[in-house]
């Protein structure tokens, strides 16, 4: 061991660089990259990332291996060149539902110790301390979490991608679905990191990412179901129904009459249904199976454009088989407005977690120390 | 001031010093804890500035301040030339700050931690890979430079934090304790790589509790007490330097014999740590701690003691000046 210490300096001048003076939003991708990489080589060489990814592959695998002979059983027995249009499309839907709820139970493990958790492993402090922006540090960890989420998401696609070769789903669905979940996803994994950054325990904030998440998928359906009765009156409408000189044999052509009728006037409450995920990749999926046939996919949708166009005004109580009564397919669509809805408590998700990211800090959260 | 920041470090020898760390009447506090309770210090450029103080005096409190991470609630604070809450990002860029306790990610190798806190300070890859090995030599971690940083030892992670505090090349080095937890041969290696940052015209601002420690490498010193810097003139302003080159440590055979040819001759001496203050001197073995002027001074004493018939037996610089001059602080605070 030699007692001369030689003290590098990097080549070339020994200045500090002259920085740019960038403050906690500016964003470069170089930073974002150095964040991400960090955080992505973490989680890649941990044993129980690769675990987590066989053990859901073979869940997934194994339910749609499932499925797939169960709707076979059911609607086409052993006849392989039956309708495929009836098993084709629940199947799709089943493997939607099941990828899109694995997902949404993962996820938020994903992200929602990101900010808490380096913290208290006093890793965060050191990173703060250099010249990342807190918006840098934010974004690097929210798209390492994400390309974990898209990870779990990309060893689906053979499975959906199975049930959509089954039937009459267009191809154009499963990509539809695949966006949509991803950017669900996304919207989590911010909701995390913005729980991870407000709340100074990985439990803690573990816990409110799943409760935010059941918020959406279970309370808001919740909400609406019981607010069904008080968004419901008696109001006067237009029924298109039998005439009252009906006998009950003869062959009639039904009449418009003005009566009083118990309608729902969900027009003011559909949004409850429209945040949730299982709605909105329902109604984002575009699936046009016939319309006698068992899509549970379009089903939903229909039933969700119908509860936002609400009390239309008309009934129709037309037992006689008439084309006349064209009930009016609602052309609005709910995903959007659902998604967006998502995305937005996401976006505060990011915000939260950039300005509890930003240093010099004023407040620390309670019972912790920087350093 | 602003001209010698923005240009090219200087070389030390010909301009003007670049500035190195003021704080003026510094407050911060957690809740009704009054952690920093009205500081005042400046740390030289091109000196090893030690921070010395009880436990929870505010040390780490102040360093976290300086590094740029806590807001305080009022006073002055000028790191480089700048202010690290107005202008953080100018502060940071020339501030390496070493926490007490340095987290490592679970699965990074040392040389990846380097590499990626290069990458945070925006040094280009190439070069990044460079500075890495280097400093990995530098605190003598090559042979562990390619496991996983968790998996090194206490001392092995305090050294990887060094040399990631180092890593951008600062001007200004704020280390938290850095001597914890390190072997005997590493604090050595530790003193001689700070010198030579301080000699290199940096600014090295270190807290520890290892006062024989600082003791060697420290130019200045600054106590802090709960909150407030005891600082240095309450020292007698030459701070430890002086203090520490005029203290000499004298033995003599008869204890009675060298006191009173000291008083005899007027010096001002007084008993060291193994002699009881209050017991009048007895003929015995002991010892006495005085003031001498220079080597010379040092010189002149053995002379004269022996020709006066004084049994010398040893004359040796002084050690434990400044864990004297802490625990005469401690006193009067109490
Ligand atoms: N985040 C915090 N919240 C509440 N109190 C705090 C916080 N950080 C520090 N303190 C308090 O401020 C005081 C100063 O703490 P600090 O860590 O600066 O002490 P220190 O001088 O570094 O001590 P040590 O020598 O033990 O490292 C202590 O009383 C501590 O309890
Ligand atoms: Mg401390």
């Amino acid at each position: 061991m030699t007692q001369m210490i030689e003290v590098p300096a990097p080549d070339g001048a020994t200045a500090p660089p002259t920085v740019k003076v960038r403050g906690r939003w500016a964003l470069s991708w170089h930073g974002v990259r150095t964040v991400a990489a960090l955080e992505l080589r973490q989680r890649v060489r941990s044993t129980r990332w690769v675990v987590a990814l066989v053990v859901w592959t073979v869940v997934v695998g194994a339910i749609t291996l499932l499925l797939f002979g169960a709707t076979r059983r059911i609607f086409d027995f052993d006849d392989v060149t039956a309708d495929r249009s009836q098993s084709g499309p629940l199947l799709f839907a089943a493997v939607t539902f099941l990828v899109l709820g694995l997902g949404l139970l993962v996820t938020p493990t994903l992200s929602s110790t990101s900010v808490n958790g380096d913290r208290n492993a006093g890793t965060l402090a050191t990173l703060q301390v250099t010249l990342l922006t807190s918006a840098e540090i934010a974004l690097g960890k929210l798209l390492a979490a994400w390309a974990a989420a898209c990870a779990f998401l990309v060893l689906s696609l053979p499975f959906l991608a199975l049930a959509t070769g089954a039937g009459p789903t267009p191809w154009w669905s499963l990509l539809r679905v695949v966006a949509i979940i991803a950017v669900l996803l996304v919207a989590v994994c911010a909701i995390g990191l913005g729980m991870s950054a407000l709340v100074s325990r990985s439990a803690g904030s573990t816990v409110l990412t799943f409760i935010v998440v059941a918020a959406v998928t279970f309370i808001a359906p919740l909400l609406f179901g019981l607010t069904y009765q008080s968004v419901s009156s008696y109001q006067e409408v237009r029924v298109y129904g039998m005439p009252s000189s009906w006998n009950g044999e003869d062959e009639v052509q039904c009449v418009w009459t003005q009566e009083e009728r118990w309608v729902a006037n969900t027009q003011s409450t559909w949004w409850l249904l429209a945040v949730n995920p299982f709605v909105i990749v329902a109604d984002g999926a575009g699936t046009n199976a016939d319309d006698d046939g068992t899509d549970p996919l379009r089903g939903m949708r229909d039933v969700v454009r119908e509860v936002r166009a609400g009390a239309s005004g008309q009934v129709d109580e037309c037992w006689a088989d008439s084309s006349e009564f064209e009930a009016v397919r609602s052309e609005h669509a709910v995903w959007p407005w659902g998604l967006g809805f998502n995305v937005l408590l996401g976006a505060i998700g990011y915000v939260v977690a950039v300005r509890r990211l930003s240093i010099p800090q004023r407040t620390l959260p309670r019972g912790t120390r920087v350093a | 001031m602003t001209d010698t920041t923005a240009a090219p470090a200087p070389p030390p020898a010909s301009a003007p010093p670049p500035p190195g760390i003021v704080v003026r009447n510094l407050k911060r506090s957690f809740g009704a804890v009054h952690a920093l309770d009205g500081v005042s210090l400046t740390a030289r450029s091109g000196a090893v500035t030690a921070l010395v103080g009880p436990n929870g005096s505010g040390k780490t409190t102040l360093l976290l301040v300086l590094a740029g991470l806590l807001v305080p609630d009022s006073g002055e604070v000028q790191v480089a030339g700048f202010d690290p809450v107005v202008e953080g990002p100018s502060a940071r860029a020339r501030t390496g700050w070493m926490p007490d306790a340095f987290g490592t990610w679970d699965s990074l190798t040392a040389r990846e931690v380097l590499q990626t806190f290069a990458a945070a300070y925006r040094i280009d890859p190439a070069r990044a890979r460079a500075r890495a090995t280097e400093l990995l030599e530098t605190v003598h971690l090559t042979e562990y430079a390619d496991r996983p940083a968790s998996v090194l030892s206490r001392g092995q992670k305090q050294r990887l934090g060094l040399a990631r505090a180092l890593v951008h090349d600062p001007q200004v080095l704020l280390l938290d304790e850095p001597a914890s937890g390190l072997d005997p041969r590493s604090r050595v290696d530790l003193r001689i790589l700070l010198r030579r940052l301080a000699e290199e015209g940096r600014t090295v601002l270190v807290s520890s509790h290892i006062l024989s420690e600082l003791e060697e490498m420290a130019d200045d010193v600054v106590f802090v007490s709960r909150g407030r810097a005891a600082g240095a003139s309450e020292l007698g302003g030459a701070g430890l330097a002086a203090t520490d080159r005029s203290t000499w440590h004298v033995r003599a055979l008869s204890y009675a014999a060298l006191t009173g040819w000291l008083t005899s001759v007027g010096a001002s001496w007084q008993p060291d740590d193994e002699q009881d203050p209050h017991t009048p001197p007895r003929e015995q073995p002991g010892g006495v701690l005085l003031t001498i002027e220079g080597d010379e001074g040092a010189a002149r004493l053995v002379r004269d003691a022996v020709a006066a018939g004084v049994p010398l037996v040893s004359l040796s610089p002084a050690s434990g000046a400044l864990e004297r001059a802490y625990l005469a602080l401690e006193e009067e605070r109490r």
